[in-house]
């Protein structure tokens, strides 16, 4: 670190020595924080995201009622063939309610939560050997079919990441139109979790002939279940 | 940088490169499919040009309050619990990183798609340590089998066919050979799963550092970015200085061209946003996190206010993709981790004198200033190089026929006077080369011409030419 100085007034006297192209600094400033939209738009958001989120080989449920989606994500379950799936906890869903839904189809679960470091082992592999992966993102963004999803202890990154089928339920409040309106809708304050990913489909790769396909490290399938509450 | 696959220097290489066939079919295949991917998302989205502008605006911004920036940046970090380094050369950075996972007791590293850890030669330092390291892009991981570097900073393995692929896996690891994609996707998988949950040291590289937050944002299609940065124990992010950006709200723009350019998807499959260590009680996330910000000539460019603009560059690529040397030659002549045309221009100072003449490998047609997403002028760098390094105190040594054809230009810009001495002279030429031609080509030129002709065939100059078409190309 004994160059940090050194550097910094390496840089400051560069930018002094040459002229910039041009001073743009009060450009490009960040979008009007109007990031929930009114009840009209939410259909025409609803068929963008499903529409884009399908173009990247992902598929949306729904828009569904909060009581309809433990059973949805117990026919997802079903035909994913999944025998253990790992349950994350929730915002606005009842992931309770998920679980048992699940286990009462014969389904093992995995229930995440805050681990030390005597317990965080176990709970990693459990999460690698999970055949599917439930979580509720905070936000999704409708022109690219885009999940934002931030972690902390009951919900960590792993559970989008490790089982080979990924669901997401996304509550309709938390759609925006695109990603201007998503950085205003995160604020800094978003990142005061030491992690937030944008999800848009299931992991893939173009790097043998630059032909797609599905599933590298992370998941193969992509469900996101949209909820839509009645009284909403 | 890792093993080099052609000996020799750059004339030899781009030499091989020019005379083989294959490899020029393969990168047309890629980069055809590459462009056709651009030009679909590019029609389909009306704010393109703004979004383009936008992104501009703020690199310029970014790097004109460079020093302010980076200042915040490493403040924010480290309150958000980051050990920071910041390296002035390739050295500096290196020895860092081997020291922390020497000192973190690591065996094996996993390691995110980073051209900024290939210029600093991060790899073979951690072997020498005895430290495993191995490559997870998928891309990466199969040059790294093969022992050789990346050809292309998006697409590492774009030099190779499926077959080659095929091959390869056949022959590393005993499997009946295939060129199905998915299926050589499938074993990599399987084959890296294991790896991911054991290593215990990660690395990856740093598309924008947000100085408001203290935020790394990372972009990547498989998870790998993902895997590297929150299985292992240690989580090591290097970066150019020049990746700060000012705010949260400027991310979107960039994300709203590069993925467009880069890969001709409208956003990447993962866009990570990494504020620092995990906290107490997290199932995942690195324990300890460091990030190593890396001079190495940045500061030298940004001192030359025409070659400052390259500092803007978001690494997409395009401009590899569309340029007609880098699609003859290959990444692999450049003998950088930065080919293509933006590499032309930046490997003189981030990788130092034996990238001195890249920036006369150029055909000057402006195919990439056009696509560049944040409309970097590369043919004016160019010419600025090229008028750096001739006026330079210790000039580039040239081949003879550079030499010779150097005093060819000077003669015949003499000559080109005297429209009368011109024309008798062409006569004359045409006359003494038709033996060598035929059907209007010549395919082999006598000497001392014979380097003209060995790559490309040369017209026979025709009666009038220069007078009725002067300032035209026939």
């Amino acid at each position: 670190m004994a160059d940090l100085q050194a550097i910094v007034a390496r840089v400051k006297d560069a930018l002094a020595s040459g002229t910039a192209p041009t001073n743009h600094s009060a450009a490009a400033s960040a979008s009007p924080a109007a990031a929930i939209v009114s009840t009209g738009n939410r259909a025409e958001l609803v068929s963008s995201f499903g529409r884009e989120l399908q173009a990247v080989g992902g598929r949306m449920i729904g828009p569904v009622a909060p009581a309809e989606v433990a059973a949805r994500i117990v026919d997802i379950a079903r035909e994913r063939a999944a025998k253990l799936v790992a349950v994350g906890q929730g915002l606005a869903s009842d992931m309770n309610a998920i679980a048992q839904a699940l286990q009462a189809s014969g389904v093992a679960i995995v229930r995440t939560g805050r681990v030390d470091s005597t317990t965080r082992g176990a709970m990693r592999e459990q999460l690698a050997h999970a055949d599917a992966g439930v979580a509720e993102a905070d936000y999704a963004i409708a022109s690219t079919g885009t999940l934002a999803v931030l972690s902390d202890e009951g919900r960590p990154s792993a559970l989008t990441l490790l089982p080979p089928n990924s669901i997401v339920i996304v509550r309709i409040d938390r759609m925006v139109p695109d990603l201007a309106a998503a950085m205003a809708a995160f604020g800094p304050a978003a990142l005061e979790a030491h992690r937030m990913t944008l999800i848009t489909g299931p992991s893939r790769t173009a790097d043998i002939e630059k032909r797609i396909v599905m599933g590298v490290h992370g998941p193969k399938s992509l469900d996101v279940i949209v909820v839509w509450p009645q009284d909403d | 940088m890792s093993t080099l696959p052609k000996p020799g220097n750059f004339f030899e290489a781009s030499e091989a490169g020019a005379a083989d066939h294959e490899l020029q079919r393969k990168l047309e295949n890629a980069s055809t499919r590459h462009l056709d991917h651009f030009a679909h998302t590019r029609a389909e989205f009306s704010a393109y040009e703004d979004e383009r502008t936008a992104s501009r605006q703020i690199k310029e911004d970014s790097i004109a309050r460079l020093d302010e920036l980076l200042l915040a940046l490493i403040g924010k970090l480290k309150e958000r619990g980051c050990a920071v380094f910041v390296a002035s050369s390739a050295e500096e950075a290196r020895d860092y990183i081997v020291d922390v996972a020497r000192k973190s007791g690591s065996k094996l590293v996993v390691k995110g798609k980073s051209m900024t850890t290939e210029e600093i030669g991060l790899n073979p330092a951690l072997e020498k340590a005895g430290i495993e390291v191995l490559e997870t892009d998928l891309g990466e991981y199969i040059v790294q089998l093969r022992n050789e570097p990346p050809s292309h900073i998006i697409t590492p393995a774009i030099h190779l066919s499926k077959e080659d692929i095929g091959e390869l896996f056949h022959e590393k690891f005993g499997i009946p050979y295939t060129s199905e994609p998915e299926r050589l996707t499938a074993e990599a998988r399987n084959r890296l799963r294991d790896s991911f949950l054991r290593a215990d040291f990660g690395v990856t590289g740093v598309n924008f550092a947000i100085a408001e937050t203290g935020t790394l944002v990372v972009v990547e299609n498989e998870g790998n970015g993902r895997m590297s940065s929150t299985m292992p124990e240690v989580f090591v992010a290097v970066m150019g200085l020049e990746k700060v950006i000012p705010r949260l709200a400027d991310v979107s723009h960039f994300l709203e061209i590069l993925a467009r350019t880069a890969t001709g998807q409208k956003i990447s499959t993962y866009t990570n946003f990494i504020s620092g260590p995990r906290r107490d009680g997290e199932v995942d996330g690195p324990r300890e996190m460091h990030v190593v910000i890396l001079d190495n000539g940045r500061s030298a460019m940004l001192a030359d206010p025409v070659l400052r603009e390259a500092l803007y560059c978001i690494r997409c690529g395009a401009c590899l993709n569309v340029c007609p040397v880098y699609r003859h030659i290959g990444g692999h002549a450049y003998r950088s981790p930065y080919p293509g045309p933006i590499g032309s221009i930046v490997s003189p100072n981030l990788v130092g004198s034996a990238a001195a003449h890249l920036p006369f490998a150029s055909t000057l047609c402006g195919a990439c200033k056009d696509i560049c997403p944040v409309k970097i002028d590369i043919p004016r760098i160019l010419l600025h190089l090229r008028w750096k390094e001739a006026s330079s105190s210790n000039p580039p040594q040239w081949p003879r026929s550079a030499e010779m054809a150097r005093w060819g230009a000077r003669r015949f810009a003499r000559m080109a006077r005297h429209p009368q001495l011109i024309r008798i002279l062409g006569r004359l030429g045409a006359l003494a080369l038709r033996p060598f031609a035929r059907d209007g080509w010549i395919r082999k030129m006598p000497p001392p011409f014979a380097n003209w002709t060995k790559i490309r065939d040369f017209p026979l100059p025709r009666p009038r030419h220069h007078e009725t078409v002067a300032g035209k190309d026939s």
